[in-house]
């Protein structure tokens, strides 16, 4: 190396000197660094990349298809049924009625989960995330909006008083008594304008989810056929956008499903108010419910558990090593240990963050240690970028 | 022999090449700040941040407001026209200098290569009398119009292009470059859907060939340039291998500035035709009379002081990339002494960086939520460099401080990948980063890729 950098240097001195001569230096220079690393080192086989090229819009095509669609199209069908069923409650408040309605409501912040990751295109126009899950909501403001027939949604003031977490609140409140929370729609003085809220934020959600599916489907705005055909890994390339976002999303949600309550952002002071759905307390099915929808992205897995093409082939493909295995098998092993230790949570999330700390500790380290692979090790193998806007680089 | 090549370089040769480098240059960095601020740059990069990463000993520099920002990229466009033009010459070029040096200080974030090296540019220019022919000021005051310079004129400019192309192929002779072909097999893989050519990206073979093509390609490139002979298939291959990377890369301007700059290699006779063509385009230059010979003539002081200069200057650049040597662990891991050093698309490298806060007094600790104080782009650059690292546990120190916390600890816990090799813990995870502070010393607390 050395000696010939000292070649440099002497082939430096003169662009006026005769070249030639120059020249069978740099190039002596090159062979003895190669020969001096030739003997130093030997490459590693299985870095080499296999002969046949990755089919990446078949991988698009497949997580488009089977994936993304299907996931709006869920979240549709559960957005109509709450709507109905809010009708329902709302002409006829009763026990029977709210309970229908919650458990619709559950079965809607399920479906939610799977669309999370997908925050750009059709979903990014609609500001999705923003509008579906703000949490915690703000129910102070809630009740004063409620009470003030303050029915307008549309300020950024407004997002922590609509969305899922505000209809968590209104469905379920903060007894845990459903009487008290069918009085608010009932006997309250303001129970008119309760129910008038109630279907103003449903209302919301749909047009959002309609806008969406329209957006995608190709009888719509047809984004599904640019997803598919602009495969770049640029920030602009749909592989770019879609790892991009699968990793902003993955690190949401550890850092606001499990990490705030955890007490990470407040030295180690647990928050057990600001967990997911408190109300509903389904915290927990929904943190599962994301993960295993962020893990089927990865794998190419449809809402229907058949795997296709997905960023596990990609990387198989690529065949990138991960300290003595290889780096597609230490994701999939990072996944699992994830999930398990997250069903490992007893309870609801809000108790365990204060009683079991420790176990709900071990899950977040798992999902920290999923972030690493999957924002600074998979990118780097796949060439895409992390960067959320365009930039020169040198 | 030495006496003639000396006397080669004060030899005078006709004005033409340094005039049409000027004129290139202006206008290349006028469409550059065009394009940065079409591109909405100005406002992410510097009005949108809160917290900027400065350079060791340019702490002083102040990010202006939104309304200074776009009156300090004003400047620094106007003043590129003004170059381009040759309209108030000196001036010019020492304003452009001024506020491109000025922003390109604002945040080490944005560190590029070629930021770097237009500065240089701008800064040899000064000295270089490239407004005394085919310009404004020249068709106002004719009598300052020059038409003959020592030869070591226009040799400064091709010279620090040598070292530019020199440089950067010296750094490509490392194992990773030319035995594993990478970081080129990741990077050309992720375009095998280019239409055409998009195929062969996912070859092994190909990365190969490119990686010591581009080795080759900078090690020699210049000197078949320099060869009369060898010029014309020599500049081929300047545009073959610029407009490649321009394609499959994200650098911006770069190559449109080797390809423009590396004219300057070409005879005065190709430059005086071009700009016959560019007279006879704008008719109204033409001045119809035949071009009197005037040569430059050093007043002694201004003679010596250049030449002074100018040796400072070479000896300069052809030590700085190797203060890497001074240094413990591997250059591309550490990056201690990676800039200024023409070091360009040499690694992959992609990391994260979770920041922990301790209260010394109760014990409490956190992590640290880190899109709250940086963007996207400044947290990613940031994980894989260490002075970076220790600049923002400052001012996280300063942070909580404020917050009313006395004596917080800050450590990092950071992950680095390299070229595509598993990640790895890049700094020393119980090292307080508060207690330290940034110097040219080697940072004993980054950690070596080797160790578990």
């Amino acid at each position: 190396m050395v000696l010939n950098k000292l070649l440099g240097i002497c082939a430096k001195n003169g662009p006026m000197n005769s070249f030639k001569k120059y020249n069978l230096f740099v190039l002596i220079g090159a062979v003895l660094v190669l020969t001096f690393n030739a003997c130093k080192k030997n490459i590693k086989e299985d870095e080499i990349i296999p002969e046949d090229s990755f089919d990446k819009s078949g991988m698009l095509a497949n997580i488009g298809n089977n994936i993304i669609i299907p996931a709006y199209a869920n979240l549709k069908i559960s957005l109509d049924s709450l709507q109905a069923s809010s009708n329902l409650f709302i002409a006829n408040p009763t026990l029977s009625t709210l309970t229908k309605l919650q458990t619709i409501f559950s079965q809607t912040y399920k479906n939610y989960e799977s669309t999370a990751a997908f925050e750009f295109g059709p979903a990014e126009d609609e500001y999705f995330r923003t509008n579906f899950n703000v949490f915690p909501c703000d129910t102070l403001q809630i009740n004063s909006k409620i009470s003030n027939a303050d029915f307008i949604l549309v300020a950024a003031s407004d997002m922590d008083a609509k969305g899922l977490p505000a209809i968590d609140y209104l469905l379920y409140g903060s007894n845990k008594d459903n009487n008290i929370v069918l009085a608010k729609f009932t006997i309250d003085g303001h129970a008119s304008n309760a129910k008038t809220y109630l279907g103003g934020l449903i209302n919301e959600l749909k047009t959002k989810c309609d806008a969406v599916n329209k957006g995608w489907s190709s009888s719509g705005g047809n984004y599904i056929s640019a997803f598919k055909s602009t495969a770049g890994s640029d920030v602009g390339g749909s592989i770019g956008m879609l790892v991009n976002q699968l990793n902003y999303d993955l690190e949401l949600l550890k850092n606001t499903q499990l990490g705030i309550p955890l007490g990470k952002k407040t030295l180690g002071v647990a928050q057990p108010t600001k967990v997911e759905a408190l109300y509903s307390e389904q915290s927990l099915v929904l943190v599962a419910a994301h993960l295993k929808s962020i893990e089927n992205i990865y794998l190419g897995r449809s809402t229907s558990d058949i795997e296709g093409l997905g960023l596990d082939d990609y990387l198989a493909h690529i065949g990138t090593q991960y300290e003595s295995g290889s780096l597609n098998d230490a994701i999939k092993n990072k996944f699992s240990m994830a999930k398990n230790l997250l069903s490992l949570i007893p309870g609801t999330l809000t108790d365990a963050v204060i009683s079991n700390a420790s176990v709900v500790d071990a899950a977040y380290i798992a999902l920290q240690q999923l972030v690493i692979l999957l924002k600074v090790d998979m990118p780097s193998a796949l060439g895409v970028s992390i960067t959320y806007v365009d930039n020169d680089g040198d | 022999m030495i006496y003639k090549k000396i006397s080669r370089l004060t030899e005078h040769v006709h004005i033409a090449p340094l005039s049409l480098f000027r004129i290139l240059f202006g206008g290349m960095m006028f469409a550059s700040i065009l394009r940065f601020s079409l591109k909405g740059w100005i406002n992410e990069l510097y009005v949108k941040p809160i917290f900027f990463f400065k350079y060791y000993g340019f702490e002083w520099v102040k990010v202006p407001n939104e309304t200074g920002l776009y009156i300090l990229f004003a400047l620094v466009a106007i003043s590129a026209l003004f170059i381009m033009f040759g309209l108030f010459y000196r001036f010019s070029a020492l304003v452009f200098f001024l506020t491109f040096t000025y922003a390109e200080l604002l945040d080490k974030t944005n560190y590029l290569n070629h930021y770097y090296f237009v500065s240089i540019i701008a800064f040899l220019m000064l000295f270089l009398p490239a407004g005394k022919y085919f310009s404004l000021d020249v068709y106002f005051r004719p009598s300052k119009k020059l038409t003959h310079i020592p030869r070591w004129f226009i040799g400064v400019i091709q010279l620090q292009l040598a070292l530019v192309y020199f440089f950067s192929g010296l750094a490509k002779l490392n194992a990773d470059w030319l035995l594993g072909a990478q970081p080129l097999q990741i990077w050309l893989q992720a375009h095998s859907d280019m239409p055409i050519i998009g195929f062969l990206m996912d070859k092994v073979w190909i990365a190969y060939l490119f990686s010591w093509f581009g080795a080759f390609y900078d090690l020699t490139i210049v000197f078949f340039l320099l060869n009369q002979r060898t010029r014309l298939i020599a500049y081929f291959f300047v545009i073959v291998f610029h407009v490649l990377t321009a394609i499959l890369f994200p650098i911006g301007m770069f190559p449109y500035i080797m390809i423009i700059c590396t004219l300057i290699f070409f005879s005065a006779s190709f430059h005086l035709g071009v700009i016959e063509k560019i007279k006879k385009f704008f008719s109204f230059l033409q001045s119809g009379n035949e071009e009197q010979v005037k040569h430059y003539v050093y007043k002694p002081f201004v003679k010596k002081f250049i030449l002074v200069f100018m040796v400072f200057h070479f000896t300069f650049q052809l030590v700085l990339p190797f203060r890497y040597l001074l240094y413990q662990g591997k250059l591309f891991w550490t990056e201690q002494g990676y800039r200024f050093s023409w070091r360009v698309m040499l690694m992959e490298k992609n990391a994260i960086a979770y920041f922990y806060v301790t209260d010394r007094d109760t014990g409490g600790s956190g992590e640290v939520m880190m899109n709250n104080y940086l963007s996207p782009n400044q947290e990613k650059m940031m994980a894989s460099q260490p002075d970076m690292i220790l600049q923002y546990a400052h001012f996280l120190k300063q942070k909580y401080q404020a917050l009313g916390m006395k004596n917080p600890k800050i450590t990092v816990e950071s992950y680095v990948t390299l070229n595509g090799k598993g990640s790895r813990l890049f700094i020393n995870k119980n090292v307080d980063l508060t207690l330290l502070s940034d110097s040219f010393e080697n940072k004993w607390w980054i950690l070596s890729p080797d160790e578990k």
